[in-house]
């Protein structure tokens, strides 16, 4: 990978580089209080895009997997049925996504596009998606109290499946390219030559960030993915969970790496009718409930589990080679319950703690 | 693509929630993590609700019934019939002919013109909002004993407080980012107890969970108290400065032993004893009930009001009584005076001197007659003596509400504005189609008294103006000055009319996540929580409550106790719900899983009976019978069989159909064989 420098008052001019070529440019800006969102670039707000920021807590992977997206549309026309799909390949960029959420796509990457079947939606939106990854260096406000990334090896500064990352060095930023389309952009005069007092500075920040996460509970991370994977987890254990669920969603809706969807059609109009695909969430009654009415996670810690089988089990993290967590700790925002993954991982440990101090009493 | 804080109008609690839009389409949407209210946590309604705004099933022109059909009418035409239609039966059966409902959905500005179209236009105090009397028997309870009918803290104070009781409601089905509070406040250490016949999910995580059988909740509230006083745990120093009336409340707690009290509730001494303890002896305890629960009496409401005052615990953060409003703007609609006995600001009609005031604001005389409640003019087959009847956004008829159907094919008039062709609509003579959530900016008011902006992000379809803005053209047409020009300007008339709301000008409630009443022009930033001090006169009142009839033991024959529910599973009707793709599935599951409707039995009492999920069950009581299908479920207490509201047909067999909110039927239950 190559690397340049370019100087603190140049970085934005990597949106107006990305504009120029023909990009739709997203960054991210600030709401109300803490509140950040991301949004398209205009030259009226370019100038308040933000480049240290509570990480958007409505995950970028909706621009590659919409929160609403129409499939097609169907019209009665004269007794003939008139199928329109919906095939839009936008050209865009994400300015300034943060390591997980770039571990994210990754994993959307590999679930739509990287087995047998493709998903022509996904890759529409995915094909022209440039992605400009921004290191979560400033540890006062990238870092959340809920941030994991160090255990799940997504951050803080992701290492690939970007196309061209930046990290503040202070009063300079070092660029590294992790594709041909990224690095072509070096052609470019703000791209400087760096040093290797550069590379040893990148090296002690990072070090510096790593140390503010948290350590206690998610550090446990790894051995929950082999108690769940081995099937380990007492089912009290869950129903402890799932009683805490209330069934909202949320959890599935901000997380980066959730893939699913259901479809449904619905009318627009005299003879018109949309197929859309919607977000769905494996924390819902309808979800899993067969067309006959069987439901086989009728109970809501049957439910719940399923999530964190999904995640954490072996299979799957085999099946896409990627771990559909990336530690954005979003999941433990949103959680009504605070059943989000760190505090799961916690519960886990402390019941398996509980089993083992049982079973050293009774020896 | 635009992002916009704006408030999500589904429930009571009013969470802050960003939209994001395309073009003119909501494409997203999701929480505020700045918000005081929800903190960054919304619930299924909210993460869905989107899906809505852009049904192509929403009206988008004036329609007219002309020989029973609707047909599409211009705006005008549309205005002047209802001008002249209201002004005919006015001069023909008085103003007392006429009644004017809204849904507790509507809008400040929107319940505030109505009444006021009622009250000064027309002349009539028929006005009500959509559910009831049972929020207006809080309401009138709260008044007595606290002199304010709303919520006295705020949600976020509940991670602060040390007890939490949880009375009736089953908050993580209804507000369920309230529960979520709750249940983040338990896991923080806070103390859960949760009172009700109902097992629910924080049921499940309670601390104590007295599942008391069904109407005794005075009792359990009258043994509770009886237990703080004779420990010495009453909080005297909080009575002694702020209380009137205890005395005569001490003087009548003997009547509620515990042993007795345990007995009639069906749970243990050592469990009311704990919780009376676990209560009284926190630094705070909140409580939280629902107002719209129609089984709950005055005195039942006054039980819970006497605890909370005897135990000190108003006027300080973590603390307070939450009166829920579970609608996402009942206390708003309340605080404008959707009610036939109260101006807004909640002055009884016969206050004359509150009248008064009013009729300087409105150029317009007020009368000074109560009016007549929903339930009397959408109930005895239309005998009310209303003729005309105006609906603001308001659909009974999906709802099962009273008899709605069968009283609004009787009137001579209805008016309806709404956003789609309803099953109430269908009985309407002229249909105003109308704006939705996010077409307009208007304020709403949340169960933590907290009044807030939802923003519009979209245009309404071409033509299509806000309700607000229509009832404000009838007036015009029927010869009144109304110059409302936006919402704020009407926002600054409710400013002048409604005392507790003066500071609060749109302006004002953008400025952060909204302001919470009393907001006045001197206190602009708002109230966090009520009754932080006061002027020294003893504001609060204990009254004492009589203990209620021991209910006679269930005949041999009857063991079972039906017990009909009143909106347990409401949401399933929401017109909102039943147009988005998500939630149209999960609030239909219970419905396609028991498609000819269910009644609910626990599985201990099923098991005896030998009755399997889904099957037939009989039910007898001494004059009725009828066969519905059992939902087995450890959500009901045992010895009982929950009717839910939309059996109405089964619930008007067993109670007969002037029924009052209270009442038990004592039942056999049999499996069907044939």
């Amino acid at each position: 990978m190559k690397a340049r420098i370019l100087d603190r008052t140049d970085v934005l001019k990597v949106v107006d580089l990305l504009q120029a070529r023909g990009y739709e440019v997203i960054a991210p800006f600030r709401g109300r209080g803490r509140d950040t969102y991301f949004d398209t670039v205009t030259s009226q707000n370019r100038d308040q895009i933000q480049i240290h920021f509570p990480n958007p807590y409505y995950p970028p992977k909706r621009y590659v997997f919409p929160h609403i997206e129409r499939l097609m549309k169907f019209k009665r026309n004269n007794g003939n049925l008139q199928i329109e799909p919906a095939c839009e390949q936008p050209k865009r960029a994400i300015f300034g996504i943060r390591s997980c959420d770039i571990a994210g796509i990754y994993h959307l990457d590999r679930f739509y596009l990287g087995r047998d079947f493709r998903d022509v939606y996904y890759e529409n939106h995915r094909k022209n998606l440039f992605l400009v990854n921004v290191v979560c260096s400033d540890c006062e406000q990238d870092i959340g109290q809920e941030c994991f990334c160090v255990c799940t090896d997504t951050g803080p500064a992701a290492r690939d499946h970007f196309d061209l990352q930046l990290m503040d060095l202070g009063d300079e930023f070092m660029a590294v390219a992790g594709t041909p389309a990224g690095e072509a952009l070096f052609a470019d005069s703000i791209f400087l030559k760096g040093t290797e007092a550069h590379v040893a500075k990148r090296r002690t920040i990072l070090d510096q960030c790593r140390r503010r996460f948290k350590k206690d509970t998610t550090s446990w991370f790894s051995a929950t993915v082999r108690y769940v994977t081995r099937g380990e987890i007492l089912e009290k254990t869950w129903e402890e969970i799932g009683n805490r669920c209330l069934e909202c969603g949320g959890c599935t809706y901000v997380c980066p790496a959730c893939t699913c969807f259901t479809v449904s059609d619905r009318p627009i109009g005299p003879n018109e009718v949309e197929r859309v695909r919607v977000w769905d969430a494996c924390a819902l009654g309808g979800f899993t409930r067969m067309a006959g009415g069987f439901n086989p996670r009728r109970a809501v810690h049957d439910r719940r589990n399923r999530r964190f089988f999904r995640k954490l089990a072996h299979y799957f993290i085999q099946r896409e080679l990627s771990m559909a967590c990336v530690g954005c700790g979003r999941c433990a925002a949103v959680c009504h319950g605070d059943i989000g993954m760190p505090s799961v991982v916690e519960t886990i440990r402390r019941a398996t703690a509980e089993v083992d101090e049982h079973e050293h009493a009774s020896h | 693509m635009p992002h916009r804080l704006t408030t999500c109008t589904f429930c009571g609690v009013g969470c802050g929630i960003y939209l994001e839009t395309a073009g003119n389409q909501v494409i997203g949407a999701y929480p505020s993590v700045s918000h005081p209210t929800n903190a960054g946590r919304i619930c299924l309604r909210g993460w869905h609700g989107h899906e809505v705004a852009s049904s192509p099933d929403r009206l988008k022109t004036p329609l007219i019934k002309k020989d029973g059909k609707f047909q599409e009418a211009t705006w005008g035409e549309a205005f002047d019939l209802i001008a002249r239609r209201l002004r005919e039966i006015r001069e023909r059966h008085g103003p007392h002919a006429l009644a004017f409902l809204n849904s507790p959905r509507c809008s400040n500005e929107e319940a505030y013109l109505l009444q006021k179209f009622a009250r000064a236009v027309i002349g009539t105090n028929n006005v009500h909002h959509g559910t009831g009397v049972y929020c207006n028997n809080s309401i009138n309870v709260l008044m007595e004993m606290l002199g304010v009918p709303a919520a006295s803290n705020s949600i976020s104070e509940l991670a602060a407080s040390d007890v939490i009781l949880i009375d009736g409601v089953d908050l993580a089905r209804r507000m369920p980012t309230l529960g979520g509070v709750v249940l983040r406040a338990k896991l923080g250490g806070a103390r859960l107890i949760v009172v009700g016949t109902r097992r629910h999910r924080l049921a499940d995580n309670a601390d104590l969970f007295l599942q008391i059988k069904p109407n005794t909740e005075t009792t359990l509230y009258g043994a509770m108290a009886k237990v703080i006083v004779d420990r010495g745990l009453e909080n005297l120093p909080f009575i002694k400065a702020r209380c009137r009336e205890h005395e005569t409340f001490v003087s009548q707690i003997h009547q509620y032993p515990l042993l007795d009290a345990a007995d009639a509730c069906g749970v243990t001494p050592a469990l009311i004893e704990d919780a009376a303890l676990t209560f009284a002896r926190a630094k705070s305890a909140a409580v939280l009930y629902s107002t719209s629960m129609e089984e709950r009496t005055r005195d039942s409401v006054r039980a819970v009001v006497n605890l909370v005052l005897l135990t000190g615990n108003l006027g300080k953060r973590g603390a307070g009584l939450f009166a829920l409003a579970e609608q996402n703007n009942l206390q708003g609609v309340c605080d404008m005076g959707m009610l036939p006995d109260r101006l807004p600001g909640y002055a009884p009609v016969t206050d004359e001197k509150a009248r008064a005031e009013l009729e300087k604001i409105w150029h317009s005389s007020v009368p000074a007659a109560p009016g007549k409640g929903a339930r009397t003019i959408l109930a005895n087959s239309g005998s009310s003596g209303v003729k005309a009847l105006w609906l603001c956004r308001y659909d009974p008829v999906s709802a099962s509400m009273f008899e709605a159907a069968n009283c609004l094919s009787q009137f001579e008039f209805v008016v309806a504005q709404h956003l789609f062709m309803t099953e109430t609509a269908q009985y309407a003579h002229v249909i105003l189609p109308t704006t939705a959530y996010g077409e307009e900016c208007v304020s709403f008011t949340n169960t933590e008294r907290r009044i807030q902006l939802a923003e519009q992000v979209v245009e309404p379809p071409e033509g299509l103006t806000p309700a607000w803005e229509q009832i404000s053209t009838v007036a015009q047409r029927m010869g009144f000055a109304w110059s409302h020009a936006s919402a704020s300007d009407v926002m600054d008339e409710i400013r002048e009319a409604v005392p507790f709301y003066s500071g609060a000008s749109h302006e004002n409630l953008a400025r952060e996540y909204g302001r919470q009443w009393p907001c006045t022009k001197d206190r602009p930033l708002g109230t966090a929580y009520l009754f932080a001090s006061d002027n020294g006169n003893k504001p609060f009142k204990f009254v004492a409550v009589t203990k209620p009839e021991t209910p006679t033991p269930a005949p041999k024959d009857f063991p079972f106790t039906l017990v009909c529910g009143s909106s347990l599973y409401y949401w399933n009707q929401n017109v909102l719900i039943r147009h988005s793709e998500t939630l149209r599935r999960e609030y239909s599951i219970l419905l396609t899983d028991y498609p000819e409707g269910f009644v609910e039995i626990h599985p201990d009492d099923a098991k005896e009976l030998q009755i399997r999920d889904g099957s037939k069950v009989r039910l007898h009581s001494e004059t009725a019978f009828a066969v519905s299908t059992a939902r087995v479920t450890a959500e009901v207490r045992t010895g009982t069989i929950f009717v839910p509201y939309f059996e109405r047909e089964l619930e008007k067999r067993f109670l007969g159909s002037g029924r009052a909110g209270a009442v038990l039927v004592p039942v056999r239950v049999e499996r069907e064989t044939a």
